[in-house]
């Protein structure tokens, strides 16, 4: 549990950080958006204390930030940075081995943990360990820093632009990888992006920022449903809201019982109202790959399919309503 | 490259240590040079000897020009030293600029002949690429990699000691190469306030208009330089390995 409360930072006559507050409960990830200089990355620094706030407060677990020694308080906060940072004269796994390492652990449990955190990135240890940073490309240095930062399991983690500087297919690669690992570690994150989508790929909640201040803050849903007048509806876009909002749910929160109409031959699903071959939704696709295949195929209804069977089916209308304005 | 290296370093090694060990072997070379009936051989002194006390007092003054350089090039990259910077810059200018024969003129009434003014010269002479590259070693070092120690908790000590001298390293010891061709070569003047060295047998030829004197002298110099070149470099490209 992060506790944010009125923190400021002044730079000169210049603020920053404008006496903002917010919180951030376990497991879950807050994404600070806004554009360059809204003072996001300020706001996360601080919490690091690689910046001393002007004046405010950071809690951290119920113990504040700014009365513990520092460098015992950054042991227990994973940090990545856009630029990464790895060390170079250092392998992956010495990399990786950092904290562990400051911390004190014993030779095995480090060497366990390391192995452990480059099979989660999907990095082969075998192939991956012994290699320096400048023998990986950005994706898997992207990776490595990311395990890096999480090799002690810290109470919190820091990410400032954590895929920024990677290309969008590789991008899209790591952001999945990054959910998929969070869902089952629940680790409690803050996130720093310019990056809408990110946001609301990732955050549980995401605070929009501007000249220093939160402007909103709030569930993606909500942001898209209501977001303020002016710069959050300028930064929320509200042309293609309604895809946005079905990309946040799954197939699985809208499919109803399976009529008798599916019929499995071998390895085809045939509609026996149009006598056509169909394929399956999966119950984890997001809506808004739903709707896609709704309207690329033309059809009213889809079969959901979980290990070759027929589980359920999707209506046209229930994922047009999910999407849709509420009443 | 690294075998061009090796080969190189063996072949001046080789040389280095038949004109040392066995001056004799050059004779004919060495009979074109002067007159015949001069002597071509310096006997006054073992060469191999001279050039061991050579490689001792370049070594002593390089060995005190580094830990001054590197202590001071830490200290101007700190965050408190940085007011010391131009302090720091100006002395090791002033020690490179200042001409170590005049070095010698200076300390000899203060400290006596032989080793000291000499290792005095050498060490004042040795400090400026140490510490212009110890400066520039440690500021090359990413911003990104420092950013992400300090965010990890290592402590600034920590900092110094396993990111920026190891990081720094590759450049600081080009520093310590160049520092230490040069006094390889200023080190021959330690001879004129007697200093034990290679130079002497350079001056002698000067004295006597012996050129093969003079030759042997400036050959044995160049190739240890040479070596020491070539030493450095490959321990340069392992220290970033």
């Amino acid at each position: 549990m992060i506790e944010v409360r009125e923190l400021t930072k002044r730079f000169g006559d210049r603020i920053a950080v404008d006496g903002i507050s917010f919180e951030v409960r376990d497991g879950c990830v807050l994404a600070l958006v806004g554009t360059s200089g809204c003072g996001k990355s300020t706001t996360l620094r601080m919490i690091n204390r690689l910046v001393d706030p002007s004046s405010g407060e950071v809690m951290i677990d119920g113990r504040n930030a700014l009365d513990m020694p520092l460098e015992q308080l950054r042991l227990g906060i994973g940090y990545v940075i856009q630029g990464i940072g790895l060390f170079p004269h250092w392998t992956v796994a010495r990399n990786v081995a950092t904290v562990p390492r400051l911390m004190g652990w014993e030779r095995e449990r480090i060497e366990a943990r390391v192995s452990e955190l480059l099979e989660l990135f999907q990095l082969d240890p075998g192939e991956f360990a012994g290699k320096y940073p400048s023998e990986l490309s950005g994706g898997q240095q992207q990776r490595v820093g990311v395990a890096r930062a999480i090799a002690a399991e810290p109470a919190v983690l820091l990410m400032d632009e954590p895929f920024g500087a990677l290309d969008p297919i590789t991008r899209q690669r790591l952001q999945a990888e990054f959910a998929a690992i969070q869902r089952r570690r629940r680790m409690t994150v803050i996130l720093v992006t310019h990056d809408m989508d990110e946001a609301f790929k990732l955050a549980d909640t995401i605070a929009v920022m501007d000249e220093g201040r939160i402007l909103q803050i709030a569930s993606p849903e909500e942001l898209l449903r209501e977001p303020r007048q002016g710069f959050v509806r300028t930064l929320v876009g509200l042309d293609d809201r309604a895809l946005r909002i079905l990309s946040l749910h799954t197939v699985d929160e809208i499919r109803r019982e399976p009529t008798g109409r599916w019929e499995v031959r071998g390895e085809t699903l045939i509609d026996r109202e149009s006598g056509r071959a169909v394929n399956g939704l999966g119950a984890g696709d997001t809506l808004r790959e739903a709707a896609s295949r709704i309207i690329w195929e033309a059809v009213e209804t889809l079969p959901v399919l979980e290990a070759g069977s027929v589980v359920g089916e999707v209506r046209a209308d229930d994922v047009w309503a999910a999407g849709g304005r509420r009443a | 490259m690294r075998r061009g290296r090796l080969i190189g370093l063996a072949v001046a090694l080789a040389l280095f240590l038949a004109l040392a060990l066995q001056p004799g072997l050059f004779t004919p070379l060495l009979s074109l040079l002067v007159e015949p009936g001069t002597p071509l051989v310096y006997t006054r002194q073992s060469l191999i000897a001279l050039a061991v006390w050579h490689i001792a007092v370049v070594a002593s003054a390089e060995a005190v020009a580094v830990i001054v350089a590197v202590a001071l090039g830490i200290l101007v990259t700190r965050e408190k030293g940085a007011e010391f910077m131009t302090l720091a810059r100006m002395t090791s200018n002033l020690g490179q600029t200042f001409p170590p024969i005049a070095v010698l003129a200076m300390t000899v009434p203060l400290v006596g002949f032989g080793f000291q003014p000499t290792f005095i010269a050498l060490a004042a002479y040795g400090l400026l690429p140490v510490f212009e590259n110890t400066v520039a070693g440690l500021r090359g070092v990413p911003a990104t990699t420092l950013e992400a120690a300090r965010g990890m908790g290592m402590s600034k000590r920590a900092i110094l000691m396993q990111v920026e001298l190891p990081l720094a390293a590759p450049v600081i010891l080009a520093g310590i190469r160049i520092s230490t061709i040069i006094n390889i070569g200023t080190a021959t003047i330690g001879s004129t306030v007697g200093a034990k060295g290679l130079g002497e047998v350079i001056i002698a030829g000067l004295q006597a208009g012996n050129a093969a004197y003079v030759l042997q002298g400036a050959m044995l110099v160049a190739l240890m330089a040479v070596c020491f070149d070539l030493a450095f470099r490959s321990l340069e490209r392992r220290a970033f390995a």
